[in-house]
């Protein structure tokens, strides 16, 4: 009887595991991953597109000291990440990143807030 | 002799999604089964009702965790048809091959499973150990390894740049080795052979006769492919072979997978050397939905699936009623269990590679008063317009 899979199993037997023990060892995401997103209130113009068309309602407009109009906040336990508002901002103003480690025990930290204009950029 | 009523699910060890059957058993022999479904039931069509079209490229995609980029293909070009838009070239081979890498790792999670409910769990380990190398590929393409998100009304959200496009090469060509090695044991080795030939056949007529779709027709030598009968997006200009198999069993069905795999390799290594310039997406979004009627037939790794949508001139959409594949299979492709042995109960339903997330859609059953009536679309949707 040929058994075809014999050979793979052997081979398999004497090499290392392929399971990869994830929060000791990073698995990094390819380039271009969608994970967490900040909004850059310097180049914010609060045109709400973002807030509007989020399809889960993650973002909130919200009022900050260091600007005049109000600033999208998202909530990221509702956050499905699919980068639409990211795809539809008229000035670019998302800043994204590669970052997926977001597990936390606590529910209010998971919120998304703009970074704030530095004050090089205001003087 | 006694017929017994066994229960298969909702909740079972070779089920990986909620569905239930009522097996009636004289002695091993099946001798009917009636499907018991609803259990995962979202109403994702009420919700398209509710949301802005826009949102609802996002709902649709998220209707199956597997197959999402070719929902939200199909939900893209029905709105297409309704705002007359034409994505640029470019974007049609890219959704190609988002749609053909999907193609590839739902075909593979299959035999995966399959291979699994066999009980040769080694094979299921390195199928899947395979498969996470075109999940790379997939978030490479589209930024997640799971839900693509790719496509947007009039062309696709992100482009490829060389050096991706040589990576998703070189990945192709491991994955192609792979496969060959996986065909070669799919049809030498003599445990799934014997699992697998001459178990649950769907004849030709059966077949025809039942409305099945995708690789569970092709697999009984019903020549079907939406790619070929009605090419939407870039499928009529890249080549490619249509497989069927005219031993009619879950062998065969198994087999048009494995085979098709090759072919949506050679399709994406086709879609990338041949990639036409220019833009790759609308230059400003539509966000008007003018007012109309649209339907979309695309070929799912399951099958054909429809959409259909009817719009109002609103910014939300009258009706979208989803029509999937999985729905047609499972329901219509009973005949498969005729006289069967209650042991491969599992491995004819694999062969089916049911999805029952898509398919949990509304369908009204009337078995009381066995009347037999065709409803209009217009009249499932309700109300008046």
């Amino acid at each position: 009887m040929k058994i075809p899979l014999l050979s793979d199993i052997l081979r398999n037997l004497f090499s290392k595991p392929a399971t990869i023990e994830y929060p000791k060892v990073d698995i990094p995401a390819e380039e271009g991953y969608r994970g967490l997103h900040r909004v850059d209130a310097a180049k914010c113009i609060s045109c709400r597109l973002c807030a509007m068309e989020c399809p889960t309602g993650a973002i909130t407009m919200k009022k900050f000291p260091y600007k005049e109009k109000e600033i999208p906040v998202i909530d990221l336990s509702l956050c499905i990440f699919c980068y639409h508002c990211v795809y539809v901002c008229p000035v670019k103003a998302y800043v994204v990143s590669t970052n997926y480690h977001l597990s936390t025990g606590d529910k209010r930290t998971l919120i998304s807030e703009p970074i704030p204009p530095s004050t090089k950029k205001n003087n | 002799m006694v017929v017994l009523e066994v229960p298969f699910g909702p909740q079972h060890p070779a089920l990986h999604e909620p569905i239930m059957f009522r097996l009636y058993v004289e002695g091993e022999q099946v001798v009917k089964v009636m499907p018991n479904i609803g259990y995962n039931h979202r109403g994702i069509e009420k919700l398209c009702e509710q949301n802005l079209f826009v949102k609802n490229l996002y709902i649709c995609s998220r209707v199956c965790g597997i197959c999402n980029i070719i929902h939200s293909t199909a939900y893209t070009l029905v709105v297409e048809q309704i705002q007359k838009n034409d994505p640029p070239p470019r974007a049609k081979y890219l959704r190609v091959v988002a749609n053909e890498l999907e193609r590839i790792h739902s075909h593979m999670i299959i035999l995966a499973i399959m291979a699994e409910v066999l009980g040769f769990d080694s094979l299921f380990m390195l199928m899947m150990r395979d498969r996470e190398q075109v999940m790379r590929m997939k978030e490479m393409l589209t930024g997640n390894r799971v839900l693509g998100d790719y496509l947007i009304f009039g062309g696709v959200k992100r482009d490829v740049d060389e050096e991706k496009k040589n990576r998703i090469l070189k990945t192709l060509d491991f994955i192609e080795e792979r496969m060959k090695y996986y065909k070669k044991v799919f049809t030498e080795d003599p445990t799934i052979r014997k699992r697998l030939v001459d178990v649950g056949p769907i004849t030709k007529t059966e077949a025809m006769k039942h409305c099945l779709v995708g690789p569970t027709a092709r697999g009984s030598g019903v020549k079907t492919d939406v790619r070929k009968e009605d090419p939407y997006d870039a499928y009529d200009e890249v080549p490619f072979n249509l497989i069927t198999y005219d031993e009619c069993d879950s062998w065969a069905r198994m087999m048009v997978r494995i085979d098709e795999v090759f072919e949506s390799i050679n399709m994406v290594r086709y879609c990338l050397t041949h990639l036409p310039d220019g833009p790759y997406g609308p230059k400003v979004l539509k966000r008007a939905l003018p007012k109309g009627e649209g339907i979309s037939r695309v070929e799912a790794p399951r099958g054909e699936l429809i959409y259909h949508m009817i719009s109002e001139g609103k910014r939300i959409p009258y009706r979208v009623k989803i029509r999937t594949p999985s729905m047609t299979n499972i329901i219509n492709g009973l005949v498969a269990f005729k006289n069967a042995v209650l042991a491969d109960v599992p491995a004819i339903i694999t062969s089916f590679d049911p999805c029952i997330a898509c398919m949990e859609r509304v369908e009204v059953i009337d078995i009381r008063n066995s009347k037999v009536w065709y409803p209009t679309l217009r009249q499932l949707a309700g109300g008046k317009r």
